[in-house]
């Protein structure tokens, strides 16, 4: 037995499994999307049939798109409905096998990997279907893990994804980029639902931790993708790239040792990822290019606001609140009104955060969010109404939320008669 | 020092749903595993079996009849086998009982090595 003592690339099969899926997509056509999951899940199996004996491979990638390349040729000497087209996609196969590609990006399969994403997110498909078909092919997640990170049945993200195919199938979808002039909205599409991934990952407020990190990340990945090829880049791209990676980079420091969830304001600033942050300036730096300015961009500077304050007492929430200004210009969301009453906490104090509070209240969006009389009751604590700051928290913990976040919400109602 | 050999019985539908993800992490325990065995110098060899079907020979009134299989009737289908070298059946079985091969369902099948016709 002889093991590559490197072992495994962190989630070299995921991201290795989307690009072969969107490699052999591109070969036999997007009609065939089952058949080419099911050639790539095979030689996902092969390899865990057979490197425990024989050790990893010294070019594990390598390897498996050669089995899957194999795969493929007996498919096609196999299944009678290749039978014209198979010369031609044997000579294709054999042609652009990414036999030699190592660990470093491989252009060709960039290429490949983009156009899944625009066929994933094809106006055709109702969004949730955009999101659950890009998780399954373009990130190799599983159908449990999708139903994990959505909260929602197996049964359900399975029907999505059969009907997703079906659609696809009789629109006959050219596996491609966009027409220029076609570009631009199909692009928001895409920004969109690597938008909702990374949301759905960092902000969601149930499901299973390792799945969310995992989508924070696949996310930071497919928007670097879309960043950084030339037919793709634009500044709305790179804003959600920062975005993505400034918001990620304080991922970490959000929960101490013990899984409590620790406030911006009382992070160990130390904790906060620099690899990511660089990354996150270094794609702001390049979202400033040309005059449009989109929601991603207002998300991302505020991000980036909040990483440049090198203590909590630094942070500039007067530049801070004009972004939220901004923002609830772009994107008048409930949601967004209700992030922006802590910048004006900040700024102007508890009673004019209170004041603007009032109206969301009545939001229907709001209704079941624990964040908002959680809030409400830090602001009630915080001029020193006891009695509603505790029903506020009280009424907080009667919504969902996950278990950190019931304990925050306990501990802020100890505070509370701690004090009184 | 006895000889015993690890048969790795599959249960191949246990993995059929697993991620991409999922499967390396599989792959990676299994590696880590045979790393600390080798390392302590008791993993002698390992081997994965082809892929079903074999053949099976058997000889019936002078005849020889080989026909393909065994197509197992169980979901089980041997995968592959280790040899270690361990003291006792129960040392055998201690080191095989870290083997990520028993999280997805599989089974493992430990028999000594008859070294005395050696």
């Amino acid at each position: 037995m002889t093991t590559d003592p490197k072992g495994l690339v962190d989630h070299l099969f995921r991201e290795r499994s989307g690009q072969m899926v969107a490699w052999l997509t591109r070969v036999f056509g997007a009609a065939y999307l089952d058949l080419v999951e099911e050639v790539v899940q095979d030689a996902l199996l092969k390899a865990l049939q057979q490197w425990p004996y024989s050790g990893v491979p010294s070019n594990p990638a390598g390897w498996l798109c050669q089995v899957a390349r194999n795969g493929a040729l007996d498919v096609l000497r196999r299944d009678s409905a290749f039978r014209s087209r198979a010369p031609a996609i044997a000579a294709e196969l054999t042609r652009s096998t990414p036999g030699t590609m190592n660990e470093s990006a491989d252009p060709v399969f960039e290429d490949d990997e983009l156009k899944m994403i625009f066929l994933c997110c094809h106006p055709a498909l109702p969004m949730d279907t955009r999101v659950a078909l890009s998780l399954k092919t373009v990130s190799g997640f599983s159908v449990q893990e999708i139903g994990r990170a959505f909260l929602t049945s197996d049964a359900t993200i399975a029907q999505r994804l059969v009907r997703a195919k079906r659609r696809l199938r009789e629109l006959d979808v050219p596996f491609d980029l966009p027409s220029a002039e076609d570009l631009s909205p199909r692009l928001d599409a895409v920004l969109e639902v690597i938008y909702l991934l990374f949301n759905e990952g960092y902000a969601s407020r149930g499901g299973d931790e390792l799945v969310r990190a995992d989508l924070c990340f696949e996310a930071l990945r497919l928007a670097r993708l879309v960043a950084r090829s030339a037919r793709t880049e634009s500044p709305a791209a790179h804003a959600l790239a920062a975005l993505i990676a400034l918001q990620a980079a304080r991922r970490r420091a959000r929960l101490d040792d013990r899984g409590e969830i620790v406030l911006l304001e009382e992070q160990d600033r130390s904790r906060w990822d620099a690899g990511l942050t660089a990354l996150g300036f270094a794609h702001l730096e390049r979202s400033a290019a040309g005059s449009v300015m989109t929601a991603y961009h207002v998300q991302a500077a505020i991000a980036a606001a909040h990483t440049s304050a090198s203590s909590p007492a630094d942070t500039p929430w007067r530049d801070i609140l004009r972004l939220y200004d901004d923002l609830a210009v772009l994107n008048p969301s409930p949601l967004v009104r209700l992030n922006r009453i802590v910048a004006v906490w900040k700024v102007h104090g508890s009673e004019a955060a209170l004041t603007d509070l009032r109206p969301l209240e009545a939001e229907p969006a709001l209704q079941s969010y624990y964040l908002l009389p959680a809030l409400k009751g830090r602001l009630l604590a915080s001029i020193g109404d006891q009695g509603a700051a505790r029903h506020a928290f009280e009424m907080a913990l009667a919504l969902p939320c996950s278990e950190p976040e019931q304990r925050f919400l306990e501990k802020q109602l100890k505070e509370l008669g701690a004090r009184s | 020092m006895p000889k015993y050999v690890l048969l790795l019985h599959d249960a191949p539908d246990s993995y059929s749903s697993l991620s991409p993800e999922q499967l390396q992490q599989v792959i990676q325990k299994y590696v880590a595993w045979g790393e600390t065995l080798r390392k302590t110098g008791v993993l002698q060899g390992g081997q994965k079996l082809a892929d079903e079907p074999g053949r099976i020979m058997r000889q019936k009134n002078g005849q020889m009849r080989v026909t393909d299989g065994p197509y197992s009737e169980t979901k089980e289908v041997l995968g592959g086998y280790y040899i270690v070298s361990a003291g006792s059946y129960e040392r055998a079985i201690d080191l095989a009982r870290d083997c990520p091969h028993f999280d997805y369902g599989g089974a493992i099948e430990v028999r000594e090595l008859d070294t005395m016709s050696q």
